[in-house]
């Protein structure tokens, strides 16, 4: 026998029996798995006991001679072997015992409850009432527990002395049955009884085995193989190295100790000479930032459903409407189908297309960011006046002047305000009184009257009329007596300086005949063309009339104590459409088709020229304090200029659908009107604040109709009442009208 | 709902009725009326209570529910006034008052300015330069070219002095032509006579007032100035001129050699910033002025100094106080008809009605609840101060606008406006019904 051979099977098949000196490998492997399988044979496994016992004899004989000292130990394992097995059995014996005496059944065949003991299920009662009975209980299915047989006194009495296991022999009092205690139980009890760890373990302060500790061992915890990767050096961290080693080639990238280094160099107190570096962002985080997220494509709806609800389908009339548009122009780009199941639903054959237009739509499509800001939009505009603190303005029409035959131009109210004179195309010149409405004088004209305006100068009563290519001085007599007596005799007055009539002058003043100064008339001025303008200064001796056409005179200044005339400007800078006074400073205001050029007349020069933003003036007044104007244009629009401001309008007002004719400020209320050709006089609240860092306030708040339209003309001319929030108005239709 | 509410399941209103002449009280029982009712149903009930169905002579009513006049049904006047309708109403009721009937339309040559009567004669101012003085039954007395402008304004001096025969009247007229006359007129002889002429504004002479003894005038103008003038005969001749030295005399004179005697004011009043368009005397000492610089402004005569301001948002354009209620009455551009009360200094009403700008105002002077107003929308209109939101009556006959109305003849209410007509409208206090 090989006892090298023999020794590696007892080693292979630890715990196992070598029955036989095994003639082979194989064999002993069958033998001994066939002792494992009937292990729970207790006859054989005895048996088989007492053969290993005498078969290890002959062994330790054998080996003897060999090796003394391995003997020694294969017999020590050998023993301990021995009573592991006889344990082992013993409990597989109980284990049977047990089986055999319950009719031979899986006891958890049919029931998987974890309660200890099932079989009888009569409860927690007390068993005694059964002791009459030859049942002790039911089973789970009902059926009686038949009582083990119970021997009778002699029998106990033999048991007593024949089995050596009566001692340790109770009866499980719901099954009857006997049950010998197990050499563990009964060491349990034992422990028990005498206050100690019923678990069995001896030594609770047993030194802690710790398994992961720092200390190296020899053997691993786990027997897990190192991975991979813990051979190979990492990518990233070579591409990171990479990527510091080139920073530190650039010098991006300093070495600590060389940064350390600089600090300590660094004067620390010479200035920074980057003041921005702290704002500058780097590119990459910028990119971040302004990265604009690709545009989400809006979610189906239940129009794209494979089902959708019958509201969504197209009847006949949608189709055909569908069918009939363009695919640029349909509300959606597919028709809703209902199919009878997913299933059946077709494969979908735009698809390919509608990604590739996706695709196309991102790469193309130029997006960009919209700075969004949580404004309301209600607090952007400007906080709008309540109409009614604006008060006073003329809101209705209060009095029609009725009496010329033919429209009415021009319209001026005197500086007192009790008289209105208008100049109309049928050849007069109406005097009203303001307050009734009565015509007061009629003075008759040689042609139709252009333009009237009273003399500014309350202390002179004389209202000019412009007739053609005249102006007409005219005292009307109405009013306060001994100023108008004054104003005559002022004008009677005058006596003719040699020093004037050696001037050539570009137009002759002369008087009138006795015929014309019965009606008032008083002086005549005979311009060379006809005047399409004429103002006042506010001072009332000075006054400017535009006359039409002659290139170097179209502006005349004429001065009525001297009976001078002067044409300032020796070539005019375009069509002089209208000429103002500045009410305070020696300005000359001059309106040509674009532009409005302010002359100093005393230094004589030009002293400012303003844009306006429209293609051409028809009418221009100058706010009160003398700091703002309002220009009107043909092409429906007005402009407010804050000469403080700027060149060009503060703000512009489209407000009209056709040309506006006349513009004019109140002289002490804060309001403007603009009378236009559609036939409206809207009448503006504008508030000029004294405080300089406040813009003017301008606020539409009256719409004022009134005159009728004929021949594309309506209102003509409007102008305020001198005290009062009123406005008149003349019209093409021949009347005049005041809003109250 | 609706159907419901026709069926007569309309809400019920507790109401008693009472009033103040004794003739036509009925028991003072509350009565249980559908809110629906109108003041012509509640006068079917009243009628009912008082003649149980003697028809034969039958006053009108008027009623007033917490001194307002009821105009619509009583619905509508509940929701307006939110009244509830559990609470128990008192109605008073009163005579209504009687249409005016159109009597008499006067002729004239131009517009009429002013117009003022008294007792049985009319005087009207017209934009011809003329007065014309009337009697009562329409007969044109004379015709008194006097000033060189258009009359503007009118005043009786002593508003009823009648002694017999010798019946001799008063009264003062201004003008455009800055000046202003008095005049005597003699009923016996049919004699006009220049007594005074006031010069002295700078302005056209828009209105002017004689005190209650007609002896002190005051005059408004264009000029912004209020004066006193006197027209005592006794006064001493300091303020006097001989008439040959002025410049601006009335080129005819009809008087028959009586010298006229021109006069300085008394007195000059400054404080108006516009031009002055009324003035009143509320009693011997104190004057009212209204102005078209938005002011009404309190005079004191004797001090000659302004006592009191009250500022309106319109300018006035015309004020008239009524003698009963103290009440100042104010016509404005703004169509509306504004009451003042001068002692608490705060507006009392504003009566709405005219669709142009009123151009005069005038008080009864036996009622103080009623008052007439004159528009340039050619209506005159009879108010009540209890109903500030319809008038009376429109009285119609004016085809132009109308620039004064008059209710001094406590009968005779006139207007006279633009289309040169006078126009005359009775007036009876209550309406009868036959």
């Amino acid at each position: 026998m090989n006892s090298g051979g023999k020794r590696k099977s007892g080693s292979l098949n630890e715990g196992s029996h070598d029955i036989e000196e095994g003639p082979s490998l194989l064999t002993s492997h069958i033998a001994t798995s066939d002792a494992d399988s009937e292990a729970s044979d207790e006859s054989e496994i005895e048996g088989s006991e007492s053969d290993e016992s005498s078969s290890q004899d002959e062994e330790n004989v054998e080996s003897d001679s060999s090796d003394d000292s391995d003997s020694d130990d294969d017999s020590d394992n050998d023993a301990g072997y021995d009573s592991a097995s006889v344990e082992k059995d013993k409990s597989a014996a109980d284990a049977d015992k047990a089986e055999s005496s319950v009719n031979s059944k899986d006891e958890y065949e049919y029931d998987s409850s974890d309660e200890e003991d099932v079989r009888n299920t009569i409860g927690n009662i007390p068993v005694n009432w059964y002791d009459n009975y030859d049942h002790i209980g039911y089973d789970v299915e009902g059926n009686k527990l038949i009582k083990p047989k119970q021997g009778d006194a002699l029998d106990e009495f033999l048991e007593k002395v024949d089995d050596p296991n009566y001692w340790r022999t109770v009866r499980n009092k719901l099954t009857g049955q006997k049950v010998v205690l197990s050499d563990e139980d009964l060491n349990q009890i034992q422990r028990i009884q005498s206050s100690t760890h019923p678990g069995g373990s001896d030594d609770l302060y047993a030194p802690w085995v710790d398994f992961f500790s720092n200390e190296v061992m020899e053997m691993p915890v786990t027997g897990r193989p190192p991975d991979k990767r813990s051979f190979i050096p990492s990518k990233w961290e070579k591409q990171r190295v990479g990527q510091m080693v080139h920073a530190l080639k650039m010098g991006w990238m300093k070495p600590r100790g060389e940064i350390r280094k600089a600090k300590l160099s660094r004067d620390p107190n010479a200035p920074s000479l980057d003041l921005w570096k702290d704002d500058a962002e780097p590119e990459i985080t910028k990119r971040y930032r302004m990265h604009i997220p690709a545009p989400k494509e809006p979610l189906p709806g239940h129009a794209e459903s494979y089902n959708p609800p019958e509201e969504y389908l197209f009847d006949e009339e949608e189709e055909a409407k569908w069918d009939g548009q363009e695919p640029e122009e349909r509300r959606m780009d597919f028709k809703p189908e209902k199919f009878s199941s997913y299933r059946a639903v077709p494969k979908y054959e735009k698809f390919i297309n509608e990604r590739f237009h996706r695709l196309l739509d991102l790469y193309m499509a130029a997006r960009q960011r919209k700075m969004k800001m949580n404004v309301n939009p209600e607090d952007l505009i400007p906080k709008r006046p309540d109409k009614k603190d604006l008060q006073p303005y003329p809101t209705r029409e209060g009095m029609i002047y009725k009496g010329h035959k033919d429209m009415v131009r021009t319209i001026s109210p005197d500086p007192s305000g009790q008289w209105l004179a208008s100049g109309s195309d049928d050849a007069t010149v109406k005097v009203w009184e303001i307050a009734t409405g009565r015509c007061m004088k009629t003075i008759p004209m040689a042609s139709k009257v252009t333009c009237v305006a009273w003399n500014p100068n309350p202390s002179v009563n004389l209202l000019a009329a412009t007739v053609d290519s005249d102006v007409v001085l005219i005292n009307p007599q109405v009013g306060d007596k001994l100023v108008c007596s004054n104003t005559d005799s002022t004008l009677e007055s005058y006596v003719e300086s040699a020093s004037s009539s050696e001037h050539k002058s570009p137009v002759s003043w002369s008087t009138v005949s006795d015929a014309d100064h019965k009606k008032g008339v008083r002086l005549k001025i005979e311009h060379q063309q006809e005047i399409t303008h004429f103002t006042w200064h506010a001072k009332g001796d000075y006054f400017a009339t535009v006359q039409k056409g002659s290139k170097g005179q179209s502006v005349l200044i004429h001065q009525l104590s001297r009976r001078q005339t002067q044409a300032p400007f020796s070539k005019p800078k375009g069509l002089v459409q209208r000429v103002m006074f500045h009410p305070v400073h020696p300005y000359f205001f001059v309106a040509t088709q674009q532009h409005i050029r302010i002359y100093n007349l005393v230094k004589q020069e030009l002293h400012k020229k303003l844009q306006a933003n429209c293609k051409y003036i028809s009418s221009i007044d100058i706010h009160p304090g003398g700091d703002n104007i309002i220009i009107g244009s043909y092409d429906s629009r007005l402009c407010w200029f804050d000469l403080d401001l700027s060149t060009k309008p503060y703000q512009t007002l489209k407000y009209h659908k056709k040309a506006l004719r006349q513009v004019a400020y109140h002289k002490h209320y804060p309001l403007f009107a603009s009378a236009s050709d559609d036939g409206s006089i809207i009448v503006s609240h504008g508030k000029v604040y004294t405080d300089q860092l406040l813009n003017p306030l301008i606020v539409t708040v009256k719409i004022l109709r009134g005159h009728k339209t004929t021949n594309h003309l309506s209102v003509l001319d409007c102008k305020f009442h001198p005290t009062q929030p009123w406005i008149f108005s003349s019209g093409a239709d021949s009347t005049i009208r005041l809003f109250v | 709902m609706a159907s419901e509410a026709s069926l007569g399941s309309i809400s019920h209103v507790q109401a008693k009725f009472f009033t103040k002449q004794k003739e036509y009280s009925i028991p003072d029982v509350p009565y249980s009326l559908p809110i629906t009712v109108s003041p012509k149903e509640l006068n079917d009930i009243v009628h009912n209570v008082l003649y149980e169905g003697d028809n034969e002579k039958t006053a009108v009513f008027d009623f007033l529910i917490n001194g307002e006049l009821l105009r619509s049904t009583l619905e509508f006047y509940l929701e307006d006034k939110e009244i509830s309708i559990e609470s128990e109403l008192e109605v008073e009721y009163i005579e209504r008052q009687a249409a005016p009937r159109p009597e008499a339309s006067l002729s004239h040559d131009d517009w009429i300015s002013s117009v003022r009567g008294n007792n049985n004669l009319i005087i009207c101012g017209c934009y011809d330069n003329t007065i014309k003085l009337w009697s009562r039954d329409g007969q044109c007395l004379t015709t008194i070219p006097g000033h060189s402008g258009p009359v503007k304004c009118l005043t009786w001096l002593k508003r009823a002095e009648s002694s017999g025969e010798d019946e001799e009247y008063l009264f003062a007229s201004g003008s455009h032509d800055q000046a202003a006359f008095v005049w005597r007129w003699k009923g016996s002889k049919k004699e006009i006579d220049c007594l005074y002429a006031f010069r002295g504004h700078s302005g056209s002479v828009d209105c002017i007032d004689a005190n209650g003894d007609g002896e002190r005038i005051i005059t408004g103008s264009w000029d912004k100035t209020i004066k006193l003038w006197t027209a005592d005969n006794t006064s001493t001749d300091q303020n006097e001129r001989d008439d040959s030295e002025n410049t601006h005399q009335p080129k005819k004179m009809k008087s028959g050699g009586h010298k006229m005697i021109t006069r300085v004011p008394l007195l000059t009043l400054g404080g108006h910033k516009e031009a002055v368009s009324a003035v009143v005397w509320l009693d011997d000492t104190n004057v009212c002025s209204s102005s078209w610089d938005h002011t009404l402004r309190l005079w004191d005569m004797s001090r000659a100094e302004q006592t009191q301001i009250l500022e309106g948002s319109k300018a006035f354009f015309q004020i008239a106080q009524s003698p009963l209620s103290n009440l100042i009455a104010s016509a404005s551009a703004d169509r509306h008809v504004r009451l003042h009360d001068l002692r608490t200094k705060e507006m009392k009403g504003t009566y709405t009605s005219h669709a142009g700008w009123v151009s005069s105002v005038d008080w009864s002077k036996s009622d103080e609840h009623l008052f007439v107003s004159g528009s340039h929308d050619c209506l005159m209109k009879l108010w009540d101060t209890r109903s500030p939101k319809a008038p009376l009556y429109n009285l119609i006959g004016q085809e132009e606008k109308i620039l004064a109305v008059d209710w001094s003849i406590p009968d005779l209410m006139l207007s006279g406006g633009a289309d040169n007509q006078l126009k005359m409208f009775n007036y009876k206090k209550f309406l009868i019904m036959k």
